[in-house]
């Protein structure tokens, strides 16, 4: 009785496998605007002048595996892709097409700087930009410090504003996104270690930087519990479980779309060094197995066109790297964003870090590296000085196997930038 | 004498009595266990992103469609079901075409490297995806049957064999071959045997390692997501970007996924209940 059905099942899907699908389009593989609502609108609307383009997001695992599969077969199916810089500079510049004689590239000449990834020649080409800021619930405000100004806060203002919070609420509303998934890294190589240090890997065990965790520590005991859970803080700031957030702007874009009157954007905190803050930076690259080369090239320069700049930043909330107008009619999350960027690296006491540069594949060592002082110093309690003594060995093993020379703020270095 | 009696009676009923609350709630605790969570799941589906922040949680759904609708629209979805159902139906029918014969063969007879062979059988399983996942998709570039339903319903029946061998052959081992030998001196050969007598008997189980087979391909993501560009199963169109997606669209997307498959099992669950002795309705 069963069996002739299944005879049946299975003539049926051999008939359906057989029927292979037409491939005239470009594989757009990407590791930026994941989540389904972002995957939507580049689409439909990035993408929907661009000709045929299947555009798939990916987690890391899956992107890097099939892009290397492709490269060690020697033929694929991928046509574009679309990483961050710290996926690129991970990868052989030998594998990605040079890119120079497009005659594209940033409005910014950091960024294309960057993008050659130590060659003589643009290997993938800066696509969008962002930057991390602080958001909070409107409810927070009137627990704000006398005489702070939410635009130019301190980190002991914004220690004090969370502790009466604390204090008003009888919970702990800071929220920080030290998730599995959360960015939690790029505050101490962006924001904590430039504020108060003034550098990153020169003054990774300076005393300056003891006062850092110090105040690090400060800062946790005000902050959500619950944060070694949190790597998207719009969710939290939503369900109102974290008051005042610190994130990706893009992962604090659902809020302000949601419920855009009840939150506000402002800067990063500052320190005694300044106010310290780094960009985001994706990029799109051509990798040297793509099928049909002209037309990845030709997605690359539609990429890059004004229009889609924009279409890009209403869909990711990454900002244009082109000179572009900013039209007014922008989703509330861009305006707050953008609003916030501005203030903050037109502030005076700005501070600007860049990107870890030069490390190859030992990005992801190099984060562990702040990842691990954190979970040790505020999450285990451990004493500061030995901490910092013990993971300054493996930063500096780091350094100088890949030879990385510093990168702002810290000071420029003959060769590998030491850890002093 | 008498009221002794009756106590232990008494004793006894209050036992059974107790026995059964007990039962009952071990039965409804089970419930509870699978039903709960897929009850949440459905409610925040069907509620709009306010209500699915909002804390408390609601115990009634509202019937806002909203998260569904996006899901309607979203390019490929459809295209992406069909390619997991007939990859999961191919993983089903090839790991118990391979499977069961095997289960047999370690039940019926002795061979050299038995023993070996059943050890073996696990290894696949002993290999994470990930390491595997580079050198298959270089293969199957190679090969030129990188990209399509057959080739990933190859990797997925590799993970559905072990649980195919191993429960057939404790299936067949459970049934006496006394039951084949009389129906050979009755006239049927090893074939009609075993097509008359022992399929019947074994069928319920088959179905249960299908299922295995199904669900094992159905939620397979890491190989899905290497090996398939065109042709993406629903987990690994989906699942990749859910994490990261806002939550009323995880509730909904984690319906999408579950849904399919609770239909699956729904559907050949006469098959599985018969296992137990309950009459095959």
């Amino acid at each position: 009785m069963l069996r002739p059905k299944l005879a049946g099942a299975v003539s049926g899907l051999a008939l359906l496998v057989s029927a292979a699908s037409a491939q005239a389009e470009v594989l757009f593989w990407s590791t930026q605007a994941k989540p389904v609502e972002e995957a939507q609108a580049m689409r439909e609307r990035v993408l929907a002048g661009a000709g045929e383009v299947d555009y798939q997001p990916n987690d890391a695992g899956p992107w890097i595996t099939r892009l290397n599969a492709e490269l060690e077969a020697g033929s694929g199916s991928i046509g574009v892709l679309g990483a961050l810089h710290g996926d690129f500079s991970a990868m052989d510049p030998e594998d990605l097409v040079n890119l120079g004689d497009l005659g594209l590239g940033s409005a910014s000449d950091t960024f294309n700087d960057l993008a050659k990834l130590g060659t003589d020649d643009l290997q993938y080409i800066p696509w969008m930009q962002a930057s991390y800021i602080m958001a909070a619930n409107k409810k927070a405000l009137e627990h704000l410090p006398d005489g702070a100004d939410i635009n130019a806060l301190t980190y002991d203002q914004l220690i004090e504003w969370s502790a009466s919070v604390m204090e008003a609420t009888g919970e702990a509303k800071f929220g920080f996104p030290a998730g599995p998934q959360g960015l939690k890294h790029r505050f101490f190589q962006g924001y904590l270690y430039p504020s108060y240090t003034n550098g990153v890997v020169r003054t990774f065990a300076s005393d300056k930087a003891v006062t850092a965790w110090e105040k690090m520590r400060e800062l946790w005991a005000v902050t959500n519990p619950g944060s070694t859970n949190f790597s998207f803080l719009q969710e939290q700031l939503l369900s109102e479980d974290v008051w005042i957030a610190f994130d990706h702007t893009s992962r604090l874009a659902g809020a302000f779309n949601e419920r855009p009157d009840d939150f506000v954007a402002f800067p990063a905190p500052a320190g005694p060094e300044g106010r310290g803050f780094m960009p985001v930076i994706a990029g799109v690259a051509i990798p040297k197995t793509a099928p049909d080369m002209d037309a990845a090239k030709a997605l690359v320069a539609h990429m890059l066109k004004p229009e889609t700049q924009i279409a890009t930043l209403r869909a990711t909330n990454f900002f244009p790297v082109v000179d572009v107008a900013l039209p007014d009619d922008l989703p509330p999350s861009v305006q707050a964003a953008g609003a916030a960027v501005a203030t903050m690296s037109a502030s005076a006491d700005a501070n600007p870090g860049l990107l870890p540069a030069g490390l190859g594949d030992k990005g992801g060592e190099f984060n562990r590296v702040f990842v691990d002082t954190f979970e040790r110093i505020v999450l285990a309690g451990q004493p500061i000085e030995a901490v910092l003594d013990d993971q300054k060995k493996t930063l500096a093993r780091i350094m100088d196997e890949t030879g990385a020379p510093c990168w702002a703020p810290d000071a420029p270095s003959e060769g590998a930038c030491p850890v002093e | 004498m008498t009221a002794a009696t009756t106590d232990l009676v008494e004793g006894g009923a209050n036992a059974r009595k107790a026995g059964q609350y007990v039962y009952i709630a071990a039965v409804v605790l089970l419930c509870a266990w699978v039903l709960v969570p897929l009850y949440f799941l459905l409610i925040n589906t069907l509620s709009s992103p306010e209500t699915v922040n909002a804390y408390p949680k609601r115990f009634i759904p509202e019937f806002d469609l909203g998260s569904l609708t996006f899901f309607a629209n979203f390019a490929g979805i459809l295209t992406a079901l069909k390619n997991s159902v007939l990859v999961a139906g191919l993983t089903m029918i090839m790991s118990i075409t391979i499977g069961a014969p095997a289960g047999y063969a370690l039940s019926r007879f002795d061979f050299r490297g038995k023993e070996l062979f059943r050890l073996l059988v696990l290894l696949t399983r002993a290999f994470p995806l990930p390491l595997l996942a580079l050198p298959l998709a270089v293969m199957f570039i190679r090969v030129g049957i990188d990209d399509t339903i057959f080739g990933l319903a190859l990797v997925h029946t590799t993970l559905a064999i072990p649980f195919a061998v191993l429960i057939t052959f404790s299936l067949f081992s459970g049934i006496p071959i006394e039951l084949e030998e009389a129906a050979w001196t009755l006239g049927c050969n090893r074939l009609t045997a075993f097509q008359k007598v022992i399929l019947p008997l074994v069928l319920p189980g088959i179905t249960a390692s299908a299922i295995f087979a199904f669900v094992i391909s159905w939620n397979e993501v890491f190989a899905a997501a290497v090996l398939t560009i065109e042709n993406r199963t629903l987990t690994a169109f989906l699942l990749q970007n859910l994490d990261t997606s806002p939550l009323h669209l995880k509730f909904a997307g984690g319906f999408i996924l579950v849904v399919p498959a609770l239909i699956f099992i729904f559907a050949v669950r006469k098959y599985l209940f018969a296992m137990w002795g309950i009459a095959n309705r």
